[in-house]
């Protein structure tokens, strides 16, 4: 019940954190992707580069728990490939889609209802799909850890190479936005 | 673009700072971390209860967490954080984007059908990858995850040109 607790009040802050930062917004979306707002983009690698460094603090104190996922490099690969193009039509990932559902917004429940359907084909293909697609080029749970023992230095690794993309971000964007 | 429309958002720095005390807040109280795409346990709720025979013998949906999990209770918390968000923030929700509306006209049906599509593609893709932009990208990158990274990197890059694509000129013309 405690569990079930702290999942609803994860989701609803992070739900309303999302839409107050415009990442709800197919409209603000698309422009991002089209390299006219750079606001959303550089939310999402800063709140990666703040938590990775928030994670690492759990971890010296010895608290949480984490779950890697495989890197299958045709799974992984293909799936984001499908992911993009599904991201770029819409404007929605699975997370903002169903945000939006809650702010109201009725493009959104049919994106929501895309993705039911499109994870009920996954599943009943998954016996088929995951032996030809994930196994074989599965390299398991690898992180940066695995080419950099020193787990400080591939966090700083990560730190710098996100705050990199943040600046390239800011400076590759088109500063459209008349009124910030 | 009217110009509430861009200022009552918050700023995406401070947004980043609460963004990731949630994101740590879990990795801290829960972990395994957030999945958004986890709103397809609804899915293995619904069919348990209209085919459970067909359930049984799945394997993907033996994976998936029901609708009396962690993950359900958080994806059905990110609906209703869009709603109070929604309600309490003065910004007008349209259904077809304005962007959308340049390029594609007015029509609800085509952006309805679109967003289906899309959704579709992205859901069958997170299954595929085992997570979506949260769960494999963020929660990933932030375990220093080589398959958050390398699906990240991915998304974003397709994302960007698909949008070109669908797009073209639209957006800068109109802005």
């Amino acid at each position: 019940m405690t569990k079930i607790l702290l999942g609803l009040f994860s989701g609803i802050a992070f739900g309303f954190v999302i839409q107050r930062v415009g990442a709800t917004s197919a409209d603000k979306m698309a422009r991002a992707h089209l390299m006219m707002e750079s606001d959303i983009p550089k939310f999402m690698l800063t709140a990666v580069i703040i938590s990775a460094v928030g994670l690492y603090g759990l971890q010296t104190a010895g608290v949480g728990r984490t779950l890697i996922l495989p890197t299958s490099l045709v799974a992984t690969g293909l799936a984001a490939v499908i992911f993009g193009i599904g991201w770029g039509l819409c404007g929605y990932c699975p997370g903002t889609a169903w945000a939006a559902v809650g702010e109201g917004r009725i493009d959104a429940v049919f994106a929501f209802l895309g993705g039911l359907a499109g994870a009920a084909v996954f599943a009943h293909f998954h016996e088929y799909l995951v032996p030809v697609l994930y196994d074989p080029t599965n390299f398991g749970r690898i992180t940066l850890v695995d080419g950099i023992p020193v787990r400080p230095v591939a966090v700083f690794l990560l730190v710098a190479v996100f705050t990199g993309a943040v600046w390239a971000v800011d400076r590759l964007w088109g500063r459209r936005d008349a009124v910030r | 673009m009217e110009k509430h429309d861009k200022t009552d958002y918050w700023n995406w720095l401070p947004a980043s700072f609460a963004l990731a005390g949630i994101i740590v807040f879990i990795f801290a109280t829960f972990g395994p971390p957030a999945s958004s795409s986890g709103f397809v346990s609804l899915l293995k709720g619904i069919l348990q209860s209209v085919a459970p025979g067909y359930v049984g013998t799945k394997a993907h949906y033996q994976m998936l967490p029901g609708p009396d999990s962690w993950v359900f209770a958080f994806v059905l918390g990110m609906a209703i954080g869009g709603f109070i968000a929604g309600r309490t923030l003065d910004i007008p929700v349209r259904d077809v984007p304005e962007i959308w509306e340049r390029r594609f006209g007015p029509s609800r049906i085509k952006r309805y059908a679109a967003t289906f599509i899309g959704g579709f593609l992205i859901l069958f893709a997170s299954r595929m990858a085992g997570g979506c932009t949260l769960g494999l990208f963020i929660s990933g990158s932030t375990q220093l995850a080589v398959s958050g990274l390398y699906f990240g990197v991915l998304i974003f890059a397709v994302a960007m040109l698909t949008a070109r694509l669908v797009y073209g000129n639209t957006g800068k013309e109109g802005t």
